[in-house]
């Protein structure tokens, strides 16, 4: 019996094609939406007029950045004093733990900081993106924001989309900054290693290109995550559950998607600049 | 001013129109009726160009509505006003701030020129001291009214109204209906009402359509209305539960 259940339950051959399939139109809804609100927006500048409100747009930067700014640097300062510190140790055993601060260095500029600020970034708000955008579609507002001949991609998901592309990368840069003064922390605390010494360690060891690197993938975050979340919000059907149901398959796609497009990102830029 | 040709609509696998035809004239006050789910409100939607036609045509005076692109299609529906059943106004904004909406995004209006047509347009629904509320702070009369004040501030040509006077009281209602007539009067604005409550649609119509099983199956005056012989029109008019409108369906009922 429980080999009949297992049957059941496991997709066959041509539910796995309906899956890539459902998979595929997704992705294709995304880029499309992505491509539809730049035309919109691009339309609305070239009438000389502007595309949003500027308040919107500082509303949702204020939202989406400052707000999160907390959030981010204690969970990036938590984890790069973790970091230092257990790695520290590791590399005290055979005398080179003043490699620390590089690591946690090139570790969070490149990869760690950009990648966490992103999910942390889904997670509150793309989720809240959703939520209120999709409200508004359940509520009509959208579709009389429409019926006014008001662009409602412009209007409604171009100022978050412009706000979370800008601010991600500096979200990205505290928590990387947060992470550095952590394991700065430990490095004087528990290896002896002084803080303008730490700062000369770290200078050697990073190179410009891993910041731009990790600045370059924190925009393109930024830009996915708000991309799904207002997708995820404006297409919303069947009332307060299906703002729910969008609301978590927003958040869970936005970071399946970070992760993916850093790990893709990740291998062809290793395959062009090996070291 | 508004032309539907056989105009056929289907979600999934539900027929909601099975070729509609209706004529509307300009500063007339078309109410069209019918049951709940039965299609009107996918009619005022279809106008708007918001929903597209499986077949048939739909003409804004010399637009053909399904075949405008979406530039084209924004500018079209500058001149159209709707208000909805359940008034859609954008509950993060004051009551100042819905009204001033398509103004300040749509015209290239002054401040002060701005702020005096809305103005104006709250005096006229009598909701000038409401305009710094947001929506949750209304009653579901006031935002009626100022959905009506939105709907009318790019001074359209024709409005179209879904349900107004749903879920109001009665007086509320009748204040909502006369609010309807005078400005629609005053400002020769051209006007679609759907509805299902025939005291308010007798009261707004200078004409009515009967939309039943996908079909407009009658259209005139509302004194020709009151006096049909089609049994489907005199079964709705009277509220009468014997009749063609719920043969079937009202066994299973009746059974339970």
């Amino acid at each position: 019996m429980p080999n009949a259940e297992a049957r059941r339950t496991m997709p066959g051959p041509l539910e796995v094609v309906e899956i890539e399939r459902s998979f595929l139109r997704e992705l294709g809804s995304i880029f499309w939406f992505i491509a539809n609100t730049f035309q919109e927006t691009m339309e609305r500048v070239q009438q000389g007029r502007a595309p949003f409100r500027a308040a919107s747009f500082f509303r949702e930067s204020v939202r989406a950045g400052v707000d999160s700014v907390p959030l981010v640097g204690l969970v990036c300062f938590f984890l790069g004093l973790t970091m230092a510190l257990l790695t520290g140790y590791q590399l005290q055993r055979f005398g080179t733990e003043r490699l620390i601060p590089g690591l946690v260095a090139i570790a969070f500029t490149r990869e760690l900081g950009p990648l966490l600020t992103g999910i942390m970034v889904a997670a509150r708000i793309g989720a809240a993106f959703t939520a209120e955008l999709g409200t508004m579609q359940v509520n009509e507002e959208v579709e009389a924001i429409e019926a006014m001949g008001i662009g409602p991609l412009r209007f409604l998901a171009a100022p978050r989309m412009l706000a979370l592309f800008l601010l991600t990368p500096c979200l990205s840069t505290v928590s990387n900054l947060a992470a550095v003064f952590a394991s700065s922390l430990v490095c004087k605390a528990y290896f002896s290693i002084a803080f303008p010494y730490f700062l000369d360690l770290v200078k050697d060891s990073l190179l410009i290109r891993d910041i731009i690197t990790g600045i370059l993938k924190s925009f393109m975050f930024g830009l996915l995550i708000a991309s799904i979340a207002c997708y995820r919000g404006l297409t919303v059907k069947g009332g307060a559950a299906g703002v729910g149901t969008n609301t978590t398959s927003s958040v869970v796609t936005a970071i399946t998607t970070v992760i993916g497009f850093d790990t893709v990102y990740n291998v062809i830029y290793t395959n062009f600049y090996p070291t | 001013m508004v032309e539907l040709r056989d105009v056929h609509m289907q979600f999934e696998e539900k027929k909601v129109l099975e070729g509609v035809s209706l004529d509307v004239q300009p500063q007339e006050r078309l109410v069209i009726m019918g049951q709940s789910g039965s299609g009107k409100s996918t009619i005022l939607r279809l106008i708007l160009g918001i929903l597209r036609a499986d077949s048939g045509s739909i003409f804004f005076k010399q637009f053909e509505i399904n075949r405008l692109n979406r530039r084209k299609l924004q500018q079209v529906r500058q001149h159209i006003g709707m208000v909805y059943q359940y008034s859609a106004l954008l509950s993060s904004l004051t009551v100042r701030e819905n009204v001033a909406l398509p103004l300040e995004e749509l015209t290239d209006k002054s401040r002060n020129e701005l702020d005096k047509i809305v103005d104006e347009k709250l005096d006229l629904v009598g909701m000038k001291d409401a305009k710094d509320l947001l929506p949750d702070e209304l009653s579901g009369g006031m935002r009626k009214r100022v959905a009506l004040a939105r709907g009318l501030v790019l001074e359209p040509e024709l409005i179209l109204l879904d349900e107004p006077s749903a879920g109001l009281d009665p007086v509320i209602a009748s204040v909502v209906d006369e609010l309807i007539i005078s400005l629609t009067e005053k400002s020769k604005v051209t006007s679609i009402t759907v509805t299902h409550e025939m005291e308010s649609a007798f009261r707004i119509a200078t004409r009515m359509a009967m939309l039943y099983e996908g079909k407009i199956i009658e259209e005139g005056e509302a004194k020709e209305f009151k006096q049909s012989k089609n049994p489907v029109v005199a079964q709705f008019l009277s509220g009468s539960t014997e009749g063609p409108i719920l043969e079937g369906s009202l066994d299973a009922i009746t059974k339970k």
